[in-house]
C-alpha cells in the first residue's frame, strides 16, 4: 500500500480525532505534534476547544515549531497569562494534555528523568519536566513520543516522572490518582490503549506501512493484542487538506 | 536631594551579584527556556570566577545553565526541567552523570509556590499536586501535612528567597521601572518580589515620559528593582520579543561543543568560554565576535515577523 502521508500527520490525525468540541487544553513541552492535533480538530469539528493553561490562549501560530512555548510560536494570542494561574490550572486541571518521555512502559508510567543507574548517580540523565501536575489533574492525556522503539518502550521506567497507571488500578487508588489518566498512546507506528480492568497497555491500531509484528518487535515489553486490533484509519482527504494547507506549510510533519 | 538612579554598567552589576553570591549561593534567573534569559549578566557574573552556586529558575532553563554549569560555577541545580528543547543540555548532563552537580527532582509547582511564599511573606505555601510521581520521593523542598480544614493530605513548599535574582527585559526607566513589551512575562514579576537583591538587563532605557504615560505597562515598580543596565541584545542567545528571536544556530553550535567536550573533546568547548566569558568582553565585542549584524539582523527580522 502507497503511502502519502507522513507517520506525524497519522498521529497529528488520531489525536485530533480524539478532542471534543468545547473543551479545554494544551500541548505540553514536546508541541509539534499534539498543536497541529489540536489545531486541526479546531478547523474540523472543535472550533469552540479553547486552548489553555500554559500562559498563551487561544494562540494563532502561523506555523508549527518544534517547540511552542515563547513568542515566537505562540505570542499572537487572545490573552497571555503568568504563574499566577499555573496553581489554578494545576489544582483544577484541563481536559486534555500532552506528554511524553524518555522511557514509557506497559503501564503508561512516563519516565523523563534518568536512565540507568539512580537520580543523583545516573547513566544517563534526561531532562526532567517541568509541569507534572495535568498528569493527575486533568481529565485525560495522551502518549505520543516521535519514535517508537525498545528503548522507550519498555517493561519498567526507571523513574516515574508523570505516572500513567503505576502497576494497576490498586496503586492508582493508592496514590490517589482520581482521572482517567493516559488515554492513548499515539506513536509513528501504531495507536495503544489500556485495558479497563488491568490498566495494561494493549494494541489498538497499526499504522499503514506497519504489520503487529512490526509494531511488537520494536516495543521493549509484549502488549496485549485483542483479537480486533485492526488498521489506524488513514487521514481523510479532507484532513489532509486543511492539516497541509492551513496548520503546517511549511511541512514541519513532513520532514 | 536628588533620587538616585539605578542605571549601572555591566561589569559594576556583576560585582554587586557576585559579592551578594558569596554570602549565600542561591541565585535565580528569569524567563523561560530559550526566551528573555539573562545571559549578559550571567556571562558577566562568570567572568567574577563565581562558583558554588545554587541555582533556580522559572521551571524550564536550558542555555545559560548549561553554560554556568560549563564554566565550574553551579553546585546545585534547583530546575525542574533543564533542556535545549531539540537536544538535552550536554554540560548538564556530563555534570550530573559524574556527579559533580546535583540536580534536584523538582516541578513547578514547588518553585513557584516557594517563590510565593518567600514574596507573600508565609512561613510556606500548600501545594496539592505532585500525585504518585517518583518526584514526590525525591524533591527536597517539601514537607507533607495534612490540611487544618480539610484532612486532605497536601505539601508544604518552604519559602524560596534568591540572595540575588537575574532578569531581562525589553525596557526601563533611569529609576528602575521594568517594562516587559513580550507577550510572555511568566515568573519574572514574581522572582521579583521574592528576592533579596534584583538585577535587571533591559535592551534600552527609556525616557521618564514612556513610563509615566502609560504605566500600566510597568511590569515590575522600580520598588522591586536594586539595579537596572542598559545591554543591547543582552538575551542572546536568546529571544527577546518583540526585539529578537532566539539565535538557535548559535545554541546549537554551543551544544556541538558541548557534546564533543562530553566525548573527551573539549578543546573547542574550551575556546568557547575563554572568548565569550572568561576574557570579559565588552557587550559591543561580545556581538562583533558572535557574528555582527550579519548574525543580529535575521533575529531582529524573525521577531518583527512573528
Amino acid at each position: 500500500m502507497s503511502m502519502d502521508f507522513s507517520p506525524l500527520e497519522q498521529m497529528t490525525v488520531v489525536m485530533a480525532r480524539d478532542l471534543a468540541d468545547g473543551e479545554l487544553g494544551a500541548a505540553g513541552a514536546a508541541a509539534l505534534v499534539p498543536m497541529a492535533a489540536i489545531a486541526l480538530a479546531r478547523e474540523m469539528h472543535a472550533p469552540n476547544l479553547t486552548v489553555g493553561g500554559e500562559m498563551f490562549f487561544n494562540p494563532v501560530a502561523g506555523h508549527l515549531y518544534p517547540s511552542m512555548l515563547d513568542d515566537r510560536a505562540l505570542g499572537r494570542c487572545e490573552a497571555s497569562e503568568t504563574f499566577i494561574e499555573l496553581f489554578g490550572h494545576s489544582h483544577h486541571g484541563l481536559d486534555f494534555f500532552f506528554h511524553s518521555g524518555l522511557q514509557h512502559d506497559r503501564y503508561g508510567n512516563i519516565n523523563l528523568h534518568h536512565v540507568g543507574g539512580t537520580l543523583h548517580a545516573p547513566k544517563m540523565r534526561g531532562p526532567g519536566a517541568a509541569n507534572l501536575s495535568y498528569g493527575h489533574t486533568s481529565t485525560r492525556f495522551y502518549i505520543c513520543p516521535t519514535v517508537h522503539n525498545v528503548r522507550n518502550f519498555v517493561e519498567k521506567v526507571d523513574f516515574v516522572t508523570i505516572p500513567g497507571n503505576l502497576s494497576g488500578p490498586e496503586s492508582r487508588a493508592a496514590a490517589g490518582l482520581t482521572r482517567q489518566g493516559p488515554r492513548l498512546v499515539v506513536t509513528p507506528r501504531a495507536v495503544l490503549d489500556f485495558d479497563p480492568k488491568t490498566l495494561r497497555m494493549r494494541l489498538k491500531s497499526v499504522h499503514c506501512g506497519n504489520s503487529i509484528e512490526d509494531v511488537l518487535a520494536n516495543t521493549g515489553f509484549k502488549p496485549d493484542v485483542p483479537e480486533e486490533t485492526g488498521p489506524t484509519p488513514p487521514p481523510t482527504a479532507e484532513e489532509l487538506s486543511v492539516l497541509r494547507g492551513k496548520i503546517d506549510p511549511s511541512g514541519a510533519l513532513r520532514s | 536631594m536628588e533620587r538616585a538612579t539605578k542605571t549601572i554598567g555591566l561589569k559594576e552589576a556583576a560585582t554587586l551579584a557576585s559579592d551578594a553570591l558569596q554570602k549565600r549561593p542561591e541565585i535565580c534567573l528569569g524567563g523561560l527556556f530559550k526566551q528573555s534569559r539573562p545571559v549578559a549578566l550571567v556571562r558577566a557574573l562568570l567572568a567574577t570566577g563565581a562558583n558554588g552556586l545554587h541555582v533556580y529558575s522559572s521551571p524550564g532553563a536550558g542555555y545559560d545553565i548549561d553554560l554556568m554549569i560549563a564554566a565550574g560555577a553551579i553546585d546545585e541545580v534547583f530546575v525542574p526541567g533543564v533542556t535545549l528543547e531539540n537536544r538535552l543540555c550536554p554540560n548538564f548532563r556530563k555534570a550530573v552523570e559524574s556527579q559533580q552537580v546535583k540536580a534536584h527532582a523538582l516541578d513547578a509547582l514547588t518553585i513557584v509556590g516557594g517563590l510565593m511564599a518567600s514574596a507573600h511573606g508565609v512561613p510556606f505555601q500548600p501545594i496539592g499536586a505532585l500525585k504518585g510521581s517518583d518526584v514526590l520521593k525525591h524533591n527536597p523542598l517539601i514537607t507533607p501535612f495534612d490540611c487544618p480544614l480539610t484532612g486532605q493530605p497536601l505539601h508544604a513548599v518552604a519559602p524560596i528567597r534568591p540572595a540575588v535574582t537575574l532578569l531581562h527585559a525589553q525596557e526601563a526607566d533611569r529609576w528602575g521601572n521594568i517594562r516587559h513589551l513580550s507577550t510572555m512575562v511568566y515568573a519574572d514579576q514574581l522572582m521579583a518580589r521574592a528576592s533579596d537583591m534584583v538585577i535587571v538587563s533591559v535592551d534600552r532605557i527609556v525616557e521618564d515620559d514612556v513610563v509615566l504615560d502609560d504605566p500600566r505597562r510597568v511590569t515590575i515598580p522600580a520598588h522591586y528593582v536594586d539595579a537596572v543596565v542598559e545591554v543591547p541584545y543582552g538575551a542572546h542567545p536568546t529571544a527577546s520579543f518583540p526585539n529578537y528571536a532566539m539565535d538557535e544556530a548559535h545554541i546549537d553550535a554551543y551544544a556541538d561543543l558541548g557534546d564533543a567536550a562530553r566525548r573527551g573533546d573539549g578543546a573547542g568547548l574550551a575556546d568557547y568560554l575563554e572568548q565569550h566569558v572568561t576574557s570579559a568582553p565588552e557587550q559591543v565585542a561580545y556581538l562583533r565576535n558572535i557574528g555582527g549584524h550579519a548574525r543580529l539582523g535575521p533575529l531582529i527580522a524573525e521577531a518583527r515577523a512573528s
